[in-house]
């Protein structure tokens, strides 16, 4: 009979090991379709962009005269939602300009094409909401090819090449194709495959050790029958390689179910088209080969003692007491962990940043079964019910299979805690720099075409009975000497009041002058429109009157009254403000944006909501992952409490025979499993906020890291999950109640 | 001597009862009857050897009288109080103050050492660390193994493994004990030594000892013997 043959029968006739095989092969589907999914992203990413390259511009594509098109790109917002708008003019004959999949035609001036969901926004809203902003006829529809994301709202409006705005690119064409993958998102691959990928390896192993202690009674048996250690390995890789090889297939099966549900987790302002998460087979054949190898080599190379002696593996045997140095490996990856962040600076330190974390996870495996043999000695040593000398004498006897159980577990709470400090502190770190008030519209251009959108923006804002008006706000430079100055805006004291994030502290109420946060000595002053021009002096006695800034993330900024510009002076860079409420805010958008066409429309507000959007989907990521890691880790460690019942199941059905009740049996295998978890899970939650405060530093150096009581979360759901799978004991050891002296 | 310990005085109050009793009792699994109407008493302080061929339905009547299975029909009486009908956990209560047991193995507990395993039935009956740790010394001197108290199951012999699960049948005064092939993976010298060991021991305890053994020789060092077959009593002899 053949490796292959024995193990079929083998799988036939026994339950339990059928058992293992099914947990092993759920195991290995489970890491073969999430690896699947998470190496996929950053392709999805690449297949997203693929689609809308052409809403960007092809930067330098024009050059040397062989520009096609002028294509500007902007971002606009309607109740919240982001609008791409590409504003096109073509620069040659429009038909020899090759379109991108999904845009039916090149739009002439005057003509609109939308995607089908703004299409529908605009249909539901007034004009003088959204409809009006595109200044045209809608005369089509851009279909899902032109789309990044399903849902995407895209509008194409079509200009005369004069009418393009400040920011328009002529380029050879619309760019198609050449995306590239989000960085951060394969970064979040990356880490997502370590975290995902442990709890299900460890899934395969708990299952592995329904059957461990049989497996080895059987393979000594052969052994001592004449088996070769050959043999023997190949019979423990033909048992394994039916159950992984069926769960790699099981798993890569699976996988289009799981980039399903993938394509509704939003990214970067959308979902997905299922046909994204299409992995090249060169990548995912590999994977599908990988996952059985791994999992066979982790149980031949498992085999070690059977085939060294197989009279060992039969007979009892005393393990090994654990070496302290385990317990220096923690200190020493932090210690070089700590030295690579500080002195990180270019790529290779952030590899060596990179490996100090890797050394940290992989001190865990050191550290954490030598801390679960230290619980087990002082239980051992300080007990008082039999429950936890038990189980005292059990983490202390088998340190590292009692840690196994929880190391998926101390993976996630590692992970969480990291994540979970981080993140508050980037989301300290959102702001922006702009000097305009929450509510302010506004749009940077130049001073030609400036004084034409103020002019459009009120007139429309007059029609639509509104009270704001645009003002143009221009940019000078008061200079000292050639490399000393500093910006300020042209700028009326109670308009810069209305408008800007300034406690002016009644300065208005003297002599126009110059507004700034700092002193300023005026001798020598010039004013310029731009840095290295010739400059104007300031009028003799102009004053310095201090404002406060209201906004600590704002740049520091000058304020100078039109009246104090000297003649001469004539400004280049413009900026057209306009003040807006919570109800008109959409119809001054919409003058404003008519009027600047294509050119981009900035506000405070939406930047912060840009990155309050980033890291919306960085926690949405990060507890899709915890969720998923953590529900691994607890099946994991629930069959690793099932097996740890099987191991002993003949001591505990003589236990329960001779009248021990099972409640004190569960409460060992509890104590056995949850205490290593418990413990580890906390060390586990302090490693990662000090990772985190590190990692914090590459990116701000002085700048302290935000603790807030959700860092406990990830240890009060590890501790949870631990408790819960060690609860299985129950059922399992109501089993062998049921029949406590029968055979295994 | 070890020193009695604390357990509800059971229903062995009179002596003129038998200390077990098993009265019609019927086992079945499936069509196979393992018990096909079985009686027997045992006295107090009695020891009795239940000898058949292997299915006779020895380790079954066995497991009936100690409670460990359910009898289909039939009575189980310890000291003529009806036990049978016992949930549970009274049955478990009873296991684990009125009888102790010995298995062929040992069976004990890998992890602990020598005196833990014999101390473990009074810790679970809630005496505290240091007597039940006490007694259970004692009860290993008195079998022979003193000063192996500290070493762990696989640092015995076979036979010194059964003597401390001697010693933990025996460590919290059961009124019966339950040893079922207690000799079954030793030596035929160092089997009769243990057997002596465990007879004499229930002997000096007022205990009756019930063991069920295929070795007809061990059998007849043993006072009673009864021979079962196809699930019923097919003889019983008293030695003189």
């Amino acid at each position: 009979m053949n490796s292959f043959r024995l193990a079929l029968r083998v799988l036939r006739v026994d339950r339990r090991t059928r058992t293992s095989a099914i947990l092993t092969g759920l195991g290995v589907a489970v890491a073969t379709g999430l690896v699947l999914l998470l190496v996929s992203l950053p392709f999805a990413t690449e297949a997203r962009g693929e689609r809308s390259t052409w809403q960007e511009p092809s930067y330098g594509s024009g050059e040397g005269g062989r520009a096609t098109l002028s294509l500007a790109s902007s971002e606009d917002y309607a109740n919240g939602q982001k609008i791409t708008r590409v504003d096109v003019a073509p620069l040659t004959d429009p038909g020899s300009i090759s379109l991108p999949p999904g845009v039916e035609k090149l739009p002439g001036p005057g003509e609109v094409l939308l995607s089908p969901e703004l299409a529908r926004l605009a249909d539901g809203l007034p004009g003088s909401q959204l409809g009006e902003r595109f200044g045209g006829d809608v005369v089509g529809t851009l279909g899902e090819d032109a789309l990044k994301f399903p849902g995407q709202l895209v509008a194409l409006v079509g200009h005369d090449a004069n009418d393009m705005p400040v920011t328009a690119f002529e380029q050879n064409g619309f760019l198609l194709g050449g995306a590239e993958q989000d960085p951060l998102l394969q970064l979040l691959a990356g880490v997502g495959v370590v975290v995902l990928i442990v709890p299900s390896l460890v899934l395969v192993a708990s299952s592995a050790r329904l059957i461990a202690a049989r497996r080895e009674r059987r393979l000594a048996a052969l052994r001592l029958a004449g088996a070769t250690p050959q043999q023997v390995i190949s019979m423990v890789a033909a048992e394994t390689a039916i159950a992984a090889v069926g769960g790699a297939l099981l798993g890569a099966a699976a996988s289009p179910l799981l980039h399903m549900l993938a394509t509704f987790v939003p990214w970067d302002g959308g979902t997905w088209q299922a046909s994204d998460f299409q992995l090249p087979l060169g990548v995912a054949i590999p994977i599908v080969l990988l996952m059985p190898a791994l999992v066979l080599l982790a149980a031949v190379l498992g085999l070690r003692r059977v085939m060294w002696t197989p009279l060992g593996a039969t007979g009892s045997h005393q393990r090994k007491p654990l070496h302290w140095w385990r317990l220096l490996s923690l200190p020493l990856a932090g210690l070089f962990f700590a030295v690579v962040v500080s002195t990180a600076e270019d790529q290779l330190g952030m590899l060596l940043v990179l490996l100090g974390l890797a050394l940290i996870i992989a001190s865990a495996a050191l550290v954490g079964p030598w801390v679960t043999s230290a619980i087990g000695g002082i239980f051992g040593r300080i007990w008082r019910r039999p429950s936890v000398l038990l189980a005292g004498r059990r983490l202390r006897d088998d340190p590292k299979g009692a840690y196994r159980a929880s190391a998926g577990v101390v993976l996630a709470v590692f992970t969480g805690s990291m994540a979970l400090t981080l993140m508050p502190s980037f989301e300290s770190m959102a702001g922006s720099s702009s000097p305009f008030q929450d509510s302010v519209l506004y749009v940077p251009t130049d001073a030609a075409r400036a004084e034409r959108i103020v002019a459009e923006t009120n007139a429309t804002l007059e029609r639509y009975g509104q009270r704001e008006r645009a003002i143009g706000i221009g940019e000078v430079v008061l200079a000292k000497g050639e490399n000393s100055g500093q910006q300020a805006l042209v700028l009326d004291c109670e308009r810069a009041e209305g408008l800007l994030r300034l406690d002016l502290r009644g300065a208005c109420a003297g002599t126009p002058g110059i507004y700034s946060e700092y002193p300023m000595e005026l001798n020598g002053v010039t004013v310029s429109a731009e840095w290295g021009t010739q400059g104007a002096p300031l009028p003799a006695n102009t004053p310095v009157r201090p404002f406060e800034v209201t906004g600590e993330d704002m740049y520091s900024t000058a304020i100078i009254d039109p009246a104090v510009v000297p003649e001469g002076v004539s400004v280049s860079e413009v900026t057209v403000a306009v003040p807006t409420t919570p109800a008109n805010r959409e119809v001054v958008r919409t003058a404003l944006a008519a009027a600047a066409g294509g050119a981009q429309i900035e506000s405070r507000e939406m930047r912060i909501g840009d990155q309050q959007t980033q890291l919306s989907d960085l926690r949405r990521v990060t507890v899709i992952g915890l969720v998923a890691a953590a529900v691994l880790s607890g099946c994991s460690a629930a069959i690793a409490t099932a097996g740890s019942v099987m191991d002993r199941r003949r001591t505990f059905g003589a236990l329960i025979a001779a009248g021990t009740p099972v409640r004190v049996l569960a409460r060992a295998l509890r104590t056995e499993a949850a205490m290593p978890a418990l413990v580890a899970t906390i060390g586990a939650g302090v490693v990662g906020v000090l990772v985190a405060i590190g990692l914090y530093s590459l990116v701000e150096e002085d700048a302290s890291v935000v603790l807030t009581p959700w860092i406990a979360a990830p240890v009060v759901l590890g501790a949870g999950v631990a408790v819960l799978a060690a609860s299985v004991c129950r059922p399992a050891l109501n089993r062998v109640r049921a029949e406590p002296l029968a055979d295994e | 001597m070890p020193t009695q310990t604390t357990h509800s005085p059971g229903p062995l109050a009179t002596s003129t009862c038998p200390a077990l009793s098993g009265r019609g009792l019927v086992k079945r699994y499936g069509a196979q009857y393992a018990l096909a109407g079985v009686d027997i008493d045992i006295q107090p302080g009695e020891a009795v050897a239940i000898v058949g061929p292997s299915g006779s339905g020895k380790t079954s009547l066995l497991h009936v009288l100690a409670g460990i299975l359910p009898a289909d029909s039939g009575e189980v009486l310890l000291g003529g109080t009806r036990i049978d009908h016992l949930g549970e956990a009274k049955r478990s209560e009873l296991r684990r103050t009125e009888f102790g047991f010995v298995f062929q193995s040992g069976m004990l507990v890998a992890e602990l050492s020598a005196e833990e395993n014999a101390a473990l039935p009074l810790l679970l009956a809630g005496v505290s660390r240091g007597k039940a740790l006490a007694d259970a010394r004692q009860w290993l001197e008195r079998l022979g193994l003193a000063g192996k108290g500290a070493r762990r199951p696989g640092e015995l012999s076979g036979g010194e493994a059964q003597r401390v699960a001697i010693a933990r049948a025996l460590a919290h005064q059961p009124s019966v004990i339950f040893a079922d092939e207690p000799t079954g993976a030793l030596d035929t010298r160092t089997g009769r030594d243990t057997m002596n060991a465990l007879l004499g021991a229930a002997a000096e305890n007022g205990a009756a000892v019930v063991i069920v053994t295929h070795d007809r020789d061990l059998a007849e060092s043993v006072p009673r013997m009864v021979t079962i077959r196809d699930g019923r009593i097919a003889s019983g002899v008293t030695a003189s």
